[in-house]
């Protein structure tokens, strides 16, 4: 068989196979960020150095992920609330914060959650 | 008799190209259709339809998901999924969800996604203008921009507009079809590496832009146009969270009646001060328990961006709702205009 004859099909299935390959690369990161949610403190860590990268709507989803699967997990509830206000969804973070009310949270959870809410509202 | 003139090399590279492409063929058909994403929580009962298959399958965390699947969430039920550019979809009981195009860029991917029926939140990753983003329900398009952005269809849908103000009681709309949508944000004030978000949204020829976070439009039914944009109330908004996140369990009873449980009206009551009307000297809030949100009556000046919904709606300037005694009423700032 002369060059030409191997190196075509061989080309083909290359082709066929690339993205496949990248796109499970890509899925397979998607599942490193899965793994930490399925504890509320894991979940919280991540959803931290997300919002540190400024990756604020992936820090969203995150905490989503954990009060999907541990709906008493009301840290990750006011770290939500808070995370609303950086996203400037007052409402949003309004109707949270109350569904926390009467809830006793450490003083450092709470001041790190309410903390990106004490920017001024008006004429900012 | 004439002798067969034969060119044996190349039926041989025919012969070989033949097997490698029948190969690669096969190789293609077995495997599963274009992954776009993963199933990256599942609560309670969460089935896929796979493309082409007959009955759906129970979903698993971390399984693929691919192009075209469809994804069902039964009663008391809900999921996210997470596309590779790490956009997210969380979606919330009784919904169908289907991903009906990806296409995969770090730059900016595209998507376009239908939910025929149920609640939904999209969390896009990409910074506005980074790729087509489209959302379908039955009833309407949504263009989506850099944003989160909240969809209910159906029944739910329904019952959130009638007791919006901006749309009034005796608003109606297709029990399987009525679809409401609501920006949630990045808003303009947004801090980290975010775009402010915004929405199109379009049915009937005619299309609503969604601007700030909390304006939100309606569409009754098929060959309706939008209605909107309007503010929605933050029961309304309360309303649509507990459809995409499950209410928390653990609520004391110390904490007083919840506000926004009282179906069918979405009347304010009582509504908490905002951590940044405390005092702002970066020390811990003057109120001892931290959780013990204060709580005051409304003011329409609290929301000085979100007015009486614009002239022209359908569903405005309408009588107060019967429900609503408190419709017109000064000194209000309820999110859907003065009640």
């Amino acid at each position: 068989m002369d060059r030409p004859t191997i190196i075509a099909p061989l080309l083909i299935l290359a082709l066929a196979g690339a993205p496949v390959s990248a796109s499970a690369q890509t899925a397979q990161a998607l599942d490193a960020l899965t793994r930490p949610t399925a504890q509320p403190a894991t979940g919280m860590d991540l959803a931290r150095r997300q919002i540190a990268e400024g990756q604020l709507t992936q820090a969203l989803a995150t905490l989503e992920r954990v009060i999907l699967t541990h709906p008493n997990a009301d840290e990750a509830r006011l770290l939500h609330a808070g995370l609303l206000c950086r996203l400037d969804d007052r409402p949003g973070s309004v109707v949270e914060f109350d569904r926390l009310r009467g809830r006793d949270f450490p003083p450092e959870l709470w001041r790190e959650a309410t903390e990106p809410c004490q920017a001024p509202r008006t004429g900012d | 008799m004439t002798p067969r003139r034969t060119n044996r090399p190349l039926t041989l590279a025919c012969l070989t190209g033949s097997l490698f492409l029948s190969l690669a063929g096969a190789a293609v058909a077995a495997a599963p259709s274009k992954v776009v994403g993963t199933v990256a929580a599942v609560v309670n009962d969460v089935q896929i339809r796979l493309v082409g298959a007959v009955r759906p399958r129970p979903a698993a965390v971390r399984q693929r998901l691919a192009l075209g699947e469809q994804v069902q969430t039964g009663r008391g039920s809900s999921m996210q999924a997470m596309l590779l550019d790490r956009s997210a979809f969380t979606v919330g009981p009784n919904s169908r969800l289907t991903i009906d195009r990806f296409v995969y860029d770090p730059a900016g991917s595209s998507m376009s996604a239908s939910l025929a029926k149920g609640a939904m939140r999209f969390m896009s990753s990409g910074r506005k203008g980074a790729g087509e983003r489209s959302i379908s329900t039955p009833v309407a398009s949504l263009g989506i921009r850099g944003t989160i952005v909240d969809a209910v269809v159906g029944e739910e849908a329904i019952a959130i507009a009638r007791g919006e103000r901006g749309l009034g009681a005796n608003v109606g709309g297709d029990p399987t079809s009525a679809s409401l949508i609501v920006l949630r944000g990045p808003g303009p004030r947004a801090r980290g590496d975010v775009d402010p978000g915004a929405v199109s949204v379009e049915a009937a020829g005619r299309t609503v832009e969604l601007e700030r976070p909390m304006q939100a439009a309606y569409v009754p039914q098929a060959g309706a146009a939008p209605i909107g944009p309007f503010a929605i109330s933050l029961p309304g908004l309360a309303r649509i969270n507990d459809l995409i996140l499950p209410p928390t369990e653990s609520r004391t009873s110390d904490a007083g009646p919840d506000p926004y449980l009282q179906r069918g009206d979405n009347r304010p009551r009582l509504r908490p001060v905002l951590p940044g009307e405390l005092p702002q000297d970066g020390g811990r809030p003057d109120f001892v328990n931290p959780g013990d949100v204060p709580i005051f009556t409304p003011r329409e000046s609290d929301y000085p961006d979100q007015g009486p919904p614009p002239p022209g709606n359908p569903g405005a300037g309408s009588a107060p709702p019967p429900n609503n005694p408190g419709a017109g009423s000064p000194g209000s700032n309820y999110p859907g205009g003065a009640p």
